[in-house]
């Protein structure tokens, strides 16, 4: 099943840090990364997050590169469709398939690359928040966007409940496997189909009794946290700060540059 | 399926936020409205998100090999119909980016549209036809779910295709393009979830038949007559 990178985030030595920052930083990475016009910017960008990912936030090398191999399957494909389709300039590389065409050029290829290195950049950004930053904190920051309440309300008890489900669906989930409940294709389908049912069932039970219990301790349609003040520290923003610098040159001496 | 963070250049994911978030507001406006008239449906609805995310999370048994995860969003349009499942999809969409780095930001918008918005309209009106059309129940929720996945995927591909289009044939080329090579996972897949999701609803008949009524899924009589041609 999927690793919850939250339970990454919750013992990061960065979680302690402001939540405002962190959030600049990403927002920074993924807007310059998707509007850059050469690959260079998102591949710096790319470096940075995962050094600081790595360094500060001490996250396990090993483990943030099988993160980013993730996304790899979707990211390849559609980067080699795109290199084969898009694009013009001289013809790199060709073959001929049942008397179709298909071949690579300069314009594809570059294309190509270009969309990679921003996956790339905006991957390593996301992968940041992550590991960094547990959901908890960042309901000071959805409280703070002024969305109706009942949506994040939603949005709060939700994430709460993902975990609880989840440990259900894993608990559920070794029972039928050691009861050969996976053994072939078919019986994978039922068990799976009673597996969700159950969880569907629970989730819908479990919804009534909190509902219950959360009014009698007086629940108006608000839950209230304590937030803490993390004031941002002087190192943290002159890094920041030349961060930015760096990948904003970055960006405006590669605005015109081209491989080919 | 997720278009990652990054892959959608300029003008393209802009476009697709400004097409998604009227259409989540809408929906937050009805879901604030079935709120306030009906409390108890808050912490209802949050557990139906947390389990659509955890639905989506789960590998389903795959012919191709690859590993692939049921999208959830057909049965939730079928639960819930596709406004207030278009606000659960944006927030499932977000805690994916986030958690567990499927999906991205700037892609959020295009992400919301092909499986918030358009994937559980084709559910939601798949479903509502076959009812009326008084077909018989499971094969309805098996269309309206394969049918959701489809369209699902023909959107992504069309929003990759009009990002990307080929320089020979243009928007059209490169949409067959990408139809073509995401079929080989797509198209199993959606009737995967098809057959699961038809079966989910078999056993919840069996095993709780009144949740259903009160979603008002299902009138009383529909569900007395699938109970008796089961029985």
């Amino acid at each position: 099943m999927t690793n919850i990178l939250d339970d990454y985030a919750l013992v990061s030595p960065l979680r302690y840090r402001n939540n405002w920052l962190k959030i600049a930083i990403v927002m920074f990475g993924v807007l310059v990364g998707v509007s850059s016009q050469s690959f260079i910017p998102p591949f710096a960008i790319a470096l940075c997050m995962s050094f600081a990912t790595v360094h500060f936030g001490k996250t396990s090398f090993k483990f943030y590169l099988t993160l980013l191999s993730a996304p790899a399957v979707f990211v390849l494909l559609s980067v080699v469709i795109i290199a084969f389709f898009f694009g013009s300039g001289n013809e790199l590389l060709g073959f001929d398939i049942f008397s179709y065409h298909l071949g690579v050029n300069t314009g594809g290829l570059e294309m190509a690359l270009l969309v990679f290195s921003r996956t790339l950049g905006g991957m390593s950004c996301l992968f940041f928040l992550s590991l960094t930053t547990p959901m908890v904190e960042l309901f000071s920051v959805l409280k703070a966007t002024r969305l109706p309440d009942s949506f994040i309300e939603i949005s709060m008890m939700m994430y709460r409940y993902i975990f609880v489900f989840l440990e259900v669906a894993w608990g559920i989930k070794y029972a039928q496997t050691v009861r050969l409940g996976y053994k072939d294709w078919r019986t994978s389908l039922t068990s799976l189909a009673m597996l969700s049912t159950t969880l569907f069932i629970r989730s819908w039970e479990q919804g009534e009794k909190i509902f219950i219990s959360m009014s009698a301790r007086c629940y108006d349609g608000k839950l209230i946290f304590f937030e803490e003040k993390r004031p941002i520290r002087a190192n943290e923003l002159v890094l920041t700060c030349t961060y930015f610098a760096v990948v904003l040159a970055l960006w405006y001496l590669t605005r015109f540059y081209s491989i080919f | 399926m997720h278009i990652f963070e990054g892959f959608l250049p300029s003008p393209w994911w802009q476009l697709w936020f400004v097409f998604s978030i009227p259409i989540i507001f809408f929906g937050m406006y009805r879901l604030n409205k079935l709120v306030s008239e009906k409390r108890e449906l808050l912490p209802l609805l949050a557990v139906a998100g947390a389990f659509i995310f955890v639905l989506s999370s789960l590998k389903m048994p795959s012919v191709t090999g690859s590993s692939s995860h049921p999208t959830g969003t057909g049965m939730a349009a079928i639960l819930f119909g596709p406004a207030v499942t278009a606000v659960l999809s944006t927030i499932v969409l977000l805690y994916q980016a986030i958690f567990i780095a499927h999906g991205g930001l700037t892609t959020l918008g295009a992400n919301v549209a092909s499986m918030g918005i358009i994937g559980p309209v084709f559910a939601y009106v798949i479903y509502k036809a076959g009812m009326k059309a008084n077909i018989n129940f499971y094969v309805v929720v098996f269309l309206a779910t394969a049918f959701a996945d489809w369209a699902t995927y023909v959107v992504t591909a069309t929003q990759l295709a009009l990002a990307f289009p080929a320089e020979v044939g243009g928007v059209a080329a490169s949409l067959k393009a990408f139809l073509l090579i995401f079929a080989t996972t797509q198209v199993p897949l959606a009737i995967m979830e098809g057959a699961l999701t038809a079966l989910i609803f078999k056993y919840v008949i069996q095993v709780k038949s009144d949740a259903l009524v009160e979603l008002k899924v299902i009138t009383e009589s529909a569900l007395n007559k699938i109970k008796g041609a089961g029985q």
